[in-house]
């Protein structure tokens, strides 16, 4: 016998299941999906296959959108870090006016609907008469990523003594040095969390890419998209579970070295 | 001032000199006008409560802030435009300040290496300056792995290991415990005496002071009210504040009625009984004044006593028993509160509460304290 044995444990235990499962269920539904041996989108699972991630190749749009969204992400994850620590810095320690209003502003993607922030790009890009190039994409993306640093980035901030980079230039070093060789190490798993947080926002984002993208520079999660308005065939699944395997392993990487879940 | 002991500093050579320096915040002044002189090997307490400028004036010295006007003298070569980071001087922080992403050994190898000494000396000086602070072996552990003892001794370490000019001491010992930190006064003093080096230790703890120090500059609302030695700062403190924070006083206030050709001078207290003390310099007859005495200068007796023309009637109010000495809660006419320490020797008498009493002291332990007008409270 179970000695902390209750009916309300159990209820309380079979419930979290059903919420994890809920959670999942619609990725697990992809995976399967996605090596069952069919010509269109079905489940259950009749008899397993890996036909349609062999298939990937063939379909030449999906792999020259990968492309494009791996491009975006890296630069703008890249971008948006630089920016969001320049900024984080300045808006944990600076003492200045209108801190409140550019935190804010900063911040305003997190708060404003996807579609108005994509209306609002496009416009933008209209006016300034900025054509399709994976460099509108690059701004867009890095505007909509910088909270996420900003916010991981002034987590560890809050918490860092400032008497450590006083011990460090009282030992000799100079600001530069200061910096480099005390505070970005200790600051580390903050920005990573950050650069890894907003590689994935951007790999995975619609609302706001959807307004961006255009023929030659076509975004994996808005390819899957059109795509399945008019075809069902389970090369969706295989696509997708290649992109879900690359997100878990980024998470599990960081999580590993950095404690992320801190962070979201 | 009578019977105050000569200071002795040992060196007539000055190692820091700040020349009216001040340093003002938005809405307060942090330090006013402050002049210091520093001699070479000190031991020198910049003591207060908190709020004084004590830190803002450390912090000045190791250039970590900029003072708004005024100069700093370090062996006569004025540093007011320095970096931190040029100064060369060893400071230990409240907190450690240890790098937590370094071992004991890159902890302390971190100023050699910012000076860019040699690797192949590193070793040497890591372990001479850990043996120094008493803490060998420990060089691979990371901070976190330490005691808080230990952390201490690592800072200090760190700040030793590129032989400073000044060593700064900030409030380091107020996170230990308190044998430890009994401990590490003697040591400290005993490493500071070997090694020769000027120090200054800014605390609000003045047992601290008052145990290790050469000088103490008692700092109030970022002055300095008194520089003297532990032993003058606690006989004569030259305010009533100073006198009320630096050990413990009971205050009789009141006006001199007279003053006699013996230098003895009366005071009516304003609870209406006569104090007399030593007449100090500058007093005039019906000036406000205040007569400190401190608890154990004090005893308490069950019957009047002729010995000393001072003698206070009272009543007992609380008994606190402390282990080697007890202290008494004393009521007065007029309700003023009043303490009484006494050694619990053999034989000595013991009071209860609401007994009746009499408090009496020497002449020579009233000390007559002129009530500026800012010192009052």
């Amino acid at each position: 016998m179970l000695r902390n044995f209750t009916w309300r444990g159990v209820a309380l235990g079979l419930f979290s299941l059903l919420v994890f499962l809920f959670l999942v269920a619609p990725l697990l539904i992809v995976i399967i999906v996605s090596v069952n041996d069919t010509q269109y989108i079905s489940f259950p699972l009749k008899k397993p296959t890996l036909r349609w991630y062999r298939a990937i190749p063939k379909y030449g749009e999906f792999v020259d959108a990968f492309i494009v969204s791996f491009e975006l992400a890296l630069f703008s994850s890249l971008f948006a870090t630089i920016l969001g620590t320049m900024a984080a810095f300045a808006l944990v320690r600076g003492r200045f006016p209108g801190r409140n209003l550019i935190n804010t502003l900063i911040m305003s993607p997190l708060t404003l609907p996807g579609v108005v922030t994509g209306i609002a790009m496009l416009q933008f890009y209209t006016w300034m008469s900025m054509g399709p190039s994976l460099g509108r994409l690059v701004l867009g993306h890095t505007i909509i990523t910088l909270p996420y640093v900003v916010r991981s980035v002034s987590a560890v901030l809050y918490g860092f003594p400032i008497s450590l980079e006083e011990a460090a230039m009282n030992l000799g070093a100079n600001r530069l040095r200061t910096t480099f060789l005390v505070t970005f190490p200790i600051i580390r798993s903050g920005l990573l969390a950050g650069a890894i947080f907003s590689f994935i926002v951007s790999f995975d984002n619609v609302v706001v890419s959807i307004f961006l993208v255009s023929p030659e520079y076509n975004t994996l999660p808005i390819t899957i998209f059109n795509y399945v308005s008019y075809s069902a065939e389970p090369i969706i699944a295989s696509i997708s579970t290649v992109q879900i395997i690359m997100i878990v392993l980024l998470m599990v990487i960081m999580e590993k070295f950095v404690a992320f879940s801190r962070y979201m | 001032m009578t019977n105050s002991e000569p200071i002795s500093v040992g060196s007539t050579e000055v190692d820091l000199e700040l020349v009216g320096i001040r340093k003002s915040y938005e809405h307060a002044v942090a330090v006013d006008d402050l002049d210091l002189k520093v001699m070479k090997g000190e031991f020198l307490f910049l003591l207060g409560p908190s709020g004084c400028g004590k830190t803002t004036t450390l912090r000045m010295i190791a250039g970590l802030i900029r003072p708004d006007t005024g100069k700093i003298f370090i062996r006569g070569k004025d540093v007011s435009g320095v970096p931190a980071h040029k100064r060369g001087l060893g400071m230990v922080f409240q907190d450690y300040a240890l790098f937590p992403h370094m071992s004991v050994f890159g902890n302390v190898a971190f100023g050699l290496r910012m000076k860019k000494v040699p690797r192949s000396h590193w070793r040497n000086k890591v372990e001479h300056a850990l043996e120094l602070a008493r803490l060998e072996g420990l060089e691979e552990r990371y901070p976190k792995q330490l005691s808080g003892g230990q952390q201490q001794r690592v800072a200090l370490a760190r700040a030793l290991v590129i032989e400073p000019m000044i060593l700064l001491l900030d409030e380091p010992l107020s996170n230990l415990d308190l044998k430890l930190r009994q401990q590490m006064r003697v040591e400290l003093r005993q490493l500071q005496e070997r090694l020769g080096i000027t120090t200054i230790f800014v605390t609000h703890d003045q047992e601290e002071s008052l145990s290790m120090g050469d000088r103490i500059a008692v700092m109030e609302r970022g002055r300095i009210n008194q520089l003297d030695s532990p032993r003058n700062i606690y006989e004569f403190p030259r305010s009533r504040f100073i006198a009320d924070f630096i050990g413990e006083s009971n205050f009789f206030r009141g006006n001199v009625t007279t003053i006699s050709d013996s230098g003895d001078v009366e005071v009516k207290s304003e609870e209406g009984f006569m104090v007399r003390a030593k007449t100090p310099m500058g007093v005039s007859l019906g000036q406000q004044v205040s007569v400190a005495v401190r608890p154990e200068k004090m005893s308490l007796l069950a019957q009047p006593t002729s010995e000393h023309p001072n003698c206070v009637p009272c009543k007992v109010s609380a008994v606190v028993f402390m282990g080697s000495y007890t202290r008494f809660h004393l009521s007065l006419l007029g309700g003023t509160l009043c303490i009484v320490q006494q050694q619990n020797v053999r034989g000595a008498r013991t009071f209860r509460n609401g007994d009746r009493a009499y408090i009496t002291w020497a002449v020579e332990d009233g000390l007559v304290i002129m009530d500026h007008g800012q010192d009052s409270q």
